[in-house]
């Protein structure tokens, strides 16, 4: 191959990369400076410019992926600053819809049965494939995250303390979690009770059936539920009618999740919830999800404690 | 000795990556330097070789196009004594950017001698 042909074939490849509008003048201007390179080369070393020296000349130039993105501006689609956020929501969330999907996938009747291997090549079909769905999702929103913050002057926006910063709260998600445990109390005593306030007490049998706890349930694993309920009420209350959560009153209701974790675990483990096998499926897909969603909340509790704690 | 040659290796990569983020740094100042009267690519890198400051093609070629896309720089294609060269050279808006880079490279030079003198 002649020195000429290198060089050709280098510029097509670094030019082949960039956008049309700038290709033919930056491969003019390429071309000019790779043979005047050469002919600087040829003449340090004293001998033609050939074959060799021009390869050699070309590979201390870069790879040709490499020139090419210095000629181009710098596109930024996920700003660097955000690099181990995007990671790390990538990382989780697939990891939930997968776990999900595996609990969904095993624990789902089928007709016909199915072993082990078939149940796995379907939740590789139905969950693990598809849930690329969410990386694309966090692509989209790093993306316009990362716009949004470049339109911004930086002047016009210093850093402001968020507004639950320290021990406040925000009393809007706490009436709501308090709303909810409220309703965990009424649904842990009597299931049943949903039927009357949506029917009326005219719901079909089948479905009074249906909501009908196991006595194993009843007496062993709801008492230790409903303790719990109770137990995060008053917490619920003095956050919601103080505005504040003191440090004392975060520390209880850390071990209060850690407690509540292990007993949903056991409760959603352990032998039937619902007399219905439909309805206990269904019971246990609830309490294995709260369970879940309880220990995410104690992981990310953990992963952001600063230590040694602030001092109160 | 295998491990003291794995950790020297290693020691002298991270050496190298920080010569370059350094380097870096002061490319751009270099370059703006030597524009003030127009100059082509390779005549360029001569002129900063021959300075003490050898910045590879691969690094240098594709700076000039991103300085001039960035508005510090004008160019024309020139036939002087040989193939048709593009010359580059500073406009307006480069000379007030050599100034300003200028002064802070004074500032940040005599500070860095004063902390290296110390240490």
């Amino acid at each position: 191959m002649h020195a000429n042909d290198v060089i050709e074939a280098y510029v097509a490849d670094v030019c082949g990369r960039l956008a049309r509008d700038q290709r033919d003048d930056v491969a003019r201007e390429l071309r000019a400076l790779l043979h005047e390179e050469l002919q600087g080369r040829a003449r340090d070393a004293g001998r033609a410019a050939d074959e060799v020296l021009a390869l050699a000349m070309v590979r201390a130039f870069g790879d040709p992926v490499d020139v090419a993105a210095r000629y181009r501006p710098t596109l930024t689609i996920i700003d660097p600053a955000d690099g181990h956020q995007f990671l790390k929501w990538s990382a989780t969330g697939l990891v939930v819809i997968w776990v999900t999907g595996l609990f969904v996938h095993f624990s789902a009747p089928a007709d016909p049965p199915l072993d082990f291997l078939q149940r796995l090549g379907r939740w590789w079909g139905d969950q693990l494939i598809p849930s690329l769905w969410w990386p694309g999702v966090l692509t989209v929103w790093f993306g316009l995250a990362a716009r949004s913050r470049r339109r911004r002057a930086p002047q016009a926006t210093g850093w402001k303390p968020p507004a639950q910063a320290g021990t406040r709260v925000n009393r809007g998600l706490m009436s709501l979690a308090l709303f909810g445990a409220a309703l965990g109390i009424f649904i842990l005593i009597e299931p049943r009770w949903i039927l009357d306030v949506f029917w009326g007490g005219r719901a079909a049998p089948e479905a009074y059936e249906a909501l009908t706890y196991t006595d194993t349930f009843r007496r062993v694993q709801a008492p230790w539920l409903l303790v719990l309920l109770l137990l995060q009420l008053p917490l619920f209350v003095a956050s919601v009618s103080s505005g504040r959560r003191p440090r004392v009153m975060q520390r209880v209701e850390l071990e209060l999740s850690a407690v509540t974790f292990a007993v949903l675990a056991w409760a959603t483990l352990s032998g039937p919830v619902m007399r219905s096998a439909v309805s206990d499926l269904l019971a246990k897909q609830i309490l294995g999800a709260v369970a879940f969603m309880v220990l995410i909340d104690l992981g990310v509790r953990y992963r952001r404690r600063l230590r040694p704690a602030p001092t109160p | 000795m295998a491990h003291s040659t794995v950790r020297d290796m290693g020691e002298t990569e991270r050496g190298g990556k920080v010569e370059l983020e350094l380097r870096r740094g002061v490319v751009v100042l270099a370059t703006l330097s030597q524009l003030r009267s127009p100059r082509y690519g390779y005549e360029l890198r001569q002129a900063l070789a021959e300075r003490g400051l050898p910045i590879e093609e691969g690094t240098l070629y594709p700076l000039l196009r991103r300085l001039e896309s960035q508005g510090l720089l004008k160019s024309e294609w020139r036939i002087e004594d040989g193939p048709p060269r593009r010359y580059y050279a500073l406009n307006a808006e480069g000379r007030r950017a050599l100034k300003r880079l200028t002064e802070s490279w004074v500032g940040i030079h005599s500070a860095m001698s004063r902390l290296l003198e110390e240490g």
